[in-house]
């Protein structure tokens, strides 16, 4: 089953998503947009034998935050599906139904970069304390700690 | 009987991680679970942000006690490739000898402390005396018996003397045949094989379908295993091979691990012996060109994932770590239902969990209560009121 | 006179003060072979008597909603069953507070520990103490039962009641380790199992539940209650060799009685440290059971094999009496 998968045939089963290019020996990178994202999932595993998710990365670049699923499957190629996200309105449909261990991900990504993933059953704090305050991103680059802001834990008085 | 739900951390003498498991068990059948696995966030991505590459390479190495070598070798090599760098030889072997035995040492504290969880404290204590052995040849090369500072971005820091390199060949027999000792044992030994055997087993497809990495997997039969997929530093030229197993439980994934401290030591033993002679680094420039690489790396743990991405200047624009054991709690969490509450903390054991590397994370379930972080007078309150309501029953 | 040397007996020597001396030592003797065994050090000579003065005067808390009273009395209960106990096995020769059936009332004292430690396992509010505490009871009905039988094999063999009637019949026969080997493995498997030591420590899981049942022990309790436990083993050890290995009974008769007291004496050290080696080997070797494996080797193998035991031990009888 470790039929290695080349530009070729990754550019005639994925092309209608968007533009293909080879990183690395061992790595194809696709990018396309976050409506079409599903769909790309669902056909890499089904037609280029992708069975498993390695991470979720996430990125800011400045204007837009940016997201990368990496797959990989037997024939041992990396397949990067990259998404580009507006800062404002960051939103996504979830793949915790197709790709369960994206859960974690999804759930750790947008404790620290704010992209809300629609559908994701458990949207709830994970990676952050749970009485974090609200709309503070951490891993944004515009965000700095703010002295004034009570970032949860136990308050200690200094006497 | 009604259902009781028994806290097994953050502070329990079975798990020696900051973890805590509310377990909701009836009698001693766990029926559901909660896991709360987050005490120890460091914000490690985001100071990485503004440190350049020397300074960013001790930090990184701190990320994880046990595993440390890997993360700095993962970011080493990626950024090297980035920068389209060649390290020399003996600095990729000098490398592949430290990562083979930190992945020794990591595996002799496995069992020790999988033995350990059963209660079976003699093996904990041979297992740990022999990874004495593993820790002086490290310290004697690296100074260190963990953060050993080896590497930098083009090579590493430190050469190894002869006298080191036939110090540590010196200290390999024994520990063959300890090893050789233990695999028996694993297999004769009666009340491991009742404890191990049947225990948190996990199949094939879902191994796959939960995305486990490292032994946690291979003792399932899936084949991954990126020292082979993706060959780095020396490891396609050291003669090994992967192991896996068909059991699935803990048991099968004790065979894997104590079939990797062989294979380990082959490689430390070939790498030792044909040590190239020559430079151990090159210079490198100080600002890498803007590019994007995802490095991986088997650490003792399973898959380390780094994803970089750099802009031309001396630090990352962005350091996105996946650690193993945050792959692998998924799987823990499928397997752990229906199991018996003596047996969760073998289970747990079996991934190897490093709470250092993860960060933090929750998962809970969909029945569940609202609940923050309390403060100890709070905590006082809650008892207090709930052993009344106790008495009322 | 005979009240006086009664007095000193029971007391003094062989009576408590050499008891807890002595059951300090069997500790100290038990972590020593355990630490050599697994390539450590061990503790020095004095560590448990140490322990014990360290412990006393720890402090006691009381958590809350918890009855003290009972939490306070309920170890020296414990304790004061396993002290009497010990006075009803031969250890110098024949016990001189003997009496028809005391065998029936040292194994019933000796059970009284683990149900003192369920008791204060479920009275402790905290529930690793409550799974801990059903865990002593679960296993006491898994072990009680082979045990007992395996112990009362010998009673019937020698046709009474009294443990050092018991002992005093092997002076003239076979010791009964030779007579009735089965029983005899399944005595040293009961008392592995009574003392909660490995493979049999699951009421005691470090890594499980704490400490179960021992958890909101502090201070005096829990020294009173580990004195206790050590005393059971001496007791219980001492049981075991005057029943299987003929205790402190010499195959010939010593005439001077001193003299054999005094054989007698060193023959009962010998025999109990004999059956803690034994102990020591398995709670070295081996890793803990889990509870419900425990039922099911428990009820399966243990118990048939004492019941073989018992139909033969009754076979034997039949044509001992008929010849």
């Amino acid at each position: 089953m470790t039929n290695t998968l080349t530009l070729d045939l990754v550019m005639e089963k994925m092309e209608e998503f968007g533009t293909i290019e080879q990183v690395r020996s061992n790595r194809i990178r696709i990018i396309t947009t976050s409506d079409r994202i599903h769909t790309a999932i669902k056909t890499s595993q089904e037609l280029l034998a992708c069975d498993r998710l390695i991470t979720i990365s996430a990125a800011d670049n400045s204007r837009t935050l940016e997201l990368i699923y990496h797959l990989t499957g037997p024939h041992h190629m990396i397949i990067s599906l990259a998404i580009e996200l507006p800062r404002d309105v960051p939103e996504t449909p979830t793949m915790s139904d197709i790709l369960p261990p994206a859960g974690i991900y999804e759930r750790q990504i947008h404790d620290l970069f704010g992209i809300f993933f629609k559908g994701n059953p458990n949207m709830k704090k994970i990676i952050l304390n749970e009485d974090w305050p609200d709309n503070e991103y951490p891993l944004r680059k515009d965000w700095k700690p703010d002295p004034g802001t009570f970032y949860g834990g136990i308050k200690v008085e200094r006497i | 009987m009604t259902e009781v739900i028994i806290p097994i951390g953050p502070h329990h003498p079975a798990l020696k991680e900051p973890v805590n498991f509310k377990v909701i068990a009836d009698g001693e059948k766990i029926v559901r679970l909660e896991l709360d696995i987050s005490y120890n966030h460091r914000g490690i991505e985001k100071a990485a942000e503004q440190r350049d590459f020397i300074r960013v390479l001790p930090l990184l190495e701190r990320v994880c006690g046990i595993c440390s070598h890997s993360h700095s070798t993962a970011f080493a090599k990626g950024i090297e490739e980035i920068m389209q760098v060649e390290i020399p030889p003996r600095a990729q072997y000098i490398r592949t000898i430290i990562a083979e035995l930190e992945r020794m040492h990591s595996h002799l504290l496995w069992l020790g402390v999988a033995a350990h969880e059963i209660g079976f404290n003699t093996l904990f204590m041979w297992t740990w005396r022999d990874r004495e052995a593993v820790q002086d040849t490290l310290e004697e090369m690296s100074g260190n018996r963990v953060h050993y500072g080896m590497n930098e971005v083009g090579g590493v820091r430190r050469d190894l003397t002869p006298s080191q390199v036939n110090a540590a060949l010196a200290r390999l027999p024994n520990l063959e045949e300890r090893i050789k000792k233990y695999a028996d044992m694993v297999n004769n030994q009666e009340t491991m094989l009742i404890r191990f055997r049947g225990v948190g087993k996990l199949s094939k497809q879902e191994a796959l379908k939960y995305g486990a990495v490292g032994p946690t997997a291979r003792a399932s039969g899936v084949d991954y295993d990126i020292r082979s997929d993706d060959p780095y530093i020396a490891y396609a030229e050291a003669p090994w091979k992967v192991v896996t197993d068909t059991h699935g439980d803990v048991y099968g994934r004790t065979c894997v691990r104590i079939g990797e401290l062989g294979e380990s030591l082959k490689i430390v033993r070939y790498c030792l012996e044909h040590l190239p002679e020559g430079p151990i680094r090159v210079t490198t420039p100080k600002a890498a060109p803007k590019g994007e690489i995802f490095s991986r790396y088997e650490a003792p743990r399973g898959e380390l994932a780094h994803f970089i991405r750099t802009n031309g200047t001396d630090k990352v624009e962005r350091l996105d770590i996946r650690t193993p054991t945050l792959a692998n709690w998924t799987s823990v969490a499928i397997c752990l239902v229906n199991q018996n509450l003596a047996d969760i903390p073998v289970i747990v054991a079996a991934i190897d969990p490093c709470l250092s590397c993860t960060s933090r994370i929750t998962v809970v379930n969909d029945y569940d209560r609202t609940e923050g972080v309390i403060t100890l007078d709070e905590l006082r309150i809650r008892n207090r009121a709930r052993n009344r309501r106790q008495e009322r029953c | 006179m005979d009240i006086f040397l009664t007095l000193v007996y029971v007391f003094l020597f062989p009576g408590f003060l050499f008891l807890l001396a002595y059951a300090l030592i069997l500790e100290f003797l038990d972590r020593k072979i355990e630490a050599r065994m697994q390539h450590r050090v061990g503790p020095p000579f004095l560590q448990p008597f140490a322990d014990l003065i360290k412990m006393l005067g720890k402090e006691v808390i009381d958590p809350d909603g918890v009855d003290d009273k009972i939490f306070d009395t309920a170890p020296l209960v414990a304790l004061a069953a396993v002290m009497t106990a010990y006075l009803y096995v031969p250890l110098i020769g024949n016990s001189p507070l003997a009496f028809q059936g005391d065998l029936v009332l040292v194994l019933y004292l000796l059970t009284l520990p683990t149900i003192v430690l369920f008791l204060m396992g479920w009275m402790s509010r905290n529930i690793f103490s409550a799974v801990g505490g059903i865990r002593v009871v679960t296993q006491m009905f898994i072990y009680e039962v082979p045990f007992f039988l395996a112990l009362l094999t010998p009673a019937l063999m020698a046709g009474t009641w009294s443990i050092s009637e018991i002992a005093a019949w092997q002076q003239k026969h076979l010791w009964f380790m030779f007579l009735q080997p089965i029983g005899f493995v399944v005595a040293l498997i009961g008392l592995q199992a009574k003392l909660e030591r490995t493979p049999f420590d699951i009421p005691e899981a470090e890594t499980e539940i704490i400490a179960g049942p021992w958890t909101e022990l502090t201070g005096r309790r829990l020294a009173i209650m580990h004195l206790a436990i050590d005393i059971s083993l001496v007791a219980g050890s001492a049981l075991v060799a005057a029943l299987f290995l003929g205790g402190p009974m010499t195959p010939w008769v010593i005439v001077p009685a001193w003299l054999s007291w005094i054989v007698g004496f060193f023959l009962f050290l010998a025999k109990t440290l004999a059956v803690l080696l034994i102990l020591s080997s398995i709670k070295v070797a081996t890793g803990r059971i889990r509870i419900d494996q425990l039922n099911d080797i428990g009820w399966k193998y243990i118990a048939s094999a004492v019941l073989v035991q018992v139909a033969i031990v009754l076979v034997m009888n039949y044509f001992r009496v008929s010849a």
